[in-house]
């Protein structure tokens, strides 16, 4: 990585600190509401999840959509750097972002289903799904961020981004080979965990590439 | 091409939708002001994004400071200040970590400099970019332009968003800057009184196509409005060089683009009046002619 990429994707985490900081606590207070008991279970994986969906969309948001429609991507492509420069240089570095409260977030609730003893270890897979899809989804909306920037895509993006968890929760828990075992003592790494994970592994190398060879493609950037 | 020239353009075509810059060729000398002046759409700001690497010609070569555009722009580009009223910092920064940032990439910032002109402009590094106003903010993108000391300073309009009062506060302050300097500029507006002031050299451009170019100085000694008186009966005969004619009765106005004392001698006692010319008015009476001339 050169100098100026790694001044880039430090700038990504400077402007985004505040949003990095602020999803991380908003997802471990969620955890730590789960930990509390089954009551309180529903309603702290929700902001769990409310906090890591947000922080995806937001990231996009804010510094794709608005450094574009705020203009400071000129002052962005005014530096020694070509729009396909910018465009690889954007999907590491955000990815880098997200990464930060999705490992942690995902690590502690990965943490919580083993360590709470009311809380059947079989959820483990349905968890470890979740947050691949979580991943996936934010590499979906990125790569669509960087090709289309338009308000009109980016609104569409967002509502299709925060509606396929929901569809997400539905359709992949309802599926009777992984619903079966979600209560089991011992979580079951079936045949359709691997398949839905290696979907959401191929989603996210198929998204996080298409801009390499798409966006920083273009012959006109602005 | 020759290497020594810091902008080349040469026959470069781009064309969108609606509008199409046409068969545009433009050079820049080491240590010139270039006042590219056009009307809102004329293509200025396609021009400069040519410029830039930003947008890539369907046809035509350009280069800058040498190198291939859009190919090389990375390169090229470690060597352009560019500013443009379209651009903005990060609003959720200081103005103080833009300067970091910006030092940190280019190996020339001069901080000595930088500070000199944080002085000059009156800015606070540590003030928020989202609290700048206008002036202030155009201030800030062109110090940090200026402190990585680029050969070539690339301006896009960066008074068009400003008030008459900052406008002459940051032109001047602009002028004063570049006395010290020796750099090639291109500066692009519609406010041509804002190009006099800075330019040495003047690019008109209309609706996509490049229309004169010319040194300054040579714009306001070639074009005059010469007024006349002819007599009862008689008729003005075609004259080369004319740009536009006004009849009213015996009174004809002309305009010329080429005068000389051979043509004032040739128009004779009828000559009332010869007004030297601004460059607005030039540049309005070159657009018009330019127009009729393509028909539009």
């Amino acid at each position: 990585m050169n100098m100026l990429a790694r001044k880039l994707i430090e700038r990504d985490f400077y402007l985004n600190r505040w949003l990095i900081g602020g999803s991380t606590l908003a997802g471990i207070a969620g955890l730590i509401i789960a930990a509390e008991g089954a009551m309180r279970f529903n309603i702290g994986m929700l902001l769990w999840l409310t906090a890591i969906v947000a922080f995806s969309a937001m990231l996009v948001m804010f510094s794709v959509s608005t450094e574009r429609k705020e203009r400071a991507l000129q002052f962005v492509l005014s530096l020694p750097l070509s729009s396909g420069d910018y465009v690889r240089i954007k999907v590491l570095g955000l990815l880098l972002c997200f990464l930060v409260p999705w490992s942690l977030l995902t690590a502690g609730a990965i943490g919580l289903v083993l360590v709470m003893p009311n809380l059947p270890d079989g959820l483990l897979p349905f968890a470890v799904l979740l947050c691949g899809f979580m991943l996936a989804n934010f590499s979906v909306v990125l790569s669509g961020a960087l090709h289309n920037a338009a308000d009109g895509f980016t609104t569409f993006l967002m509502i299709v981004h925060n509606t396929s968890i929901t569809l997400f929760i539905f359709l992949v828990g309802a599926m009777p080979s992984l619903h079966e075992h979600l209560r089991s003592p011992v979580p079951v790494w079936n045949s359709t965990f691997w398949t839905v994970l290696a979907i959401e592994l191929a989603t996210l190398v198929v998204t996080l590439s298409l801009p390499y060879f798409v966006a920083a493609r273009r012959r006109d950037f602005i | 091409m020759t290497q020594t020239k810091l902008i080349e353009m040469r026959n470069v075509r781009k064309a969108f939708r609606f509008f199409t810059l046409e068969d545009l060729s433009l050079d820049l000398e080491p240590g010139q002001i270039m006042g590219f002046v056009g009307p809102n759409g004329a293509g200025k700001s396609t021009t400069i994004h040519l410029m830039t690497g930003l947008l890539t010609p369907d046809a035509g070569e350009i280069r800058v400071l040498g190198h291939a555009m859009p190919e090389a722009q990375a390169l090229a580009k470690r060597d352009i200040g560019f500013v443009s009223d379209q651009m903005r910092l990060f609003g959720h920064a200081t103005f103080g970590w833009h300067m970091k940032f910006v030092s940190s990439i280019y190996p020339g910032w001069d901080a000595q400099y930088a500070k000199t002109l944080v002085k000059r402009f009156n800015l606070r590094p540590e003030q928020n970019v989202r609290s700048l106003s206008s002036g202030e903010h155009v201030k800030a993108v062109l110090l940090l332009a200026l402190a990585r000391r680029p050969r070539l300073l690339i301006l896009d309009e960066p008074t068009s968003g400003l008030d008459p009062v900052a406008r002459h506060e940051l032109l001047t302050e602009f002028m004063d800057v570049l006395r010290h300097e020796d750099r090639s500029i291109l500066f692009s507006s519609h406010n041509t009184v804002d190009v006099e002031r800075i330019s040495d050299r003047i690019t008109f451009i209309d609706r996509g196509r490049m229309v004169d170019s010319s040194d300054k100085e040579d714009f306001l000694e070639r074009w005059r409005r010469v007024q006349l008186q002819l007599p009862a009966g008689a008729t003005l005969p075609d004259l080369p060089h004319i740009v536009s004619r006004v009849d009213d009765g015996q009174f004809v106005t002309i305009t010329t683009n080429r005068y000389s004392e051979d043509l004032l001698a040739f128009l004779g006692n009828g000559v009332r009046q010869v007004q030297r010319m601004s460059l607005e008015e030039i540049f309005v009476a070159n657009v018009m002619y330019h127009r009729e001339l393509r028909g539009q």
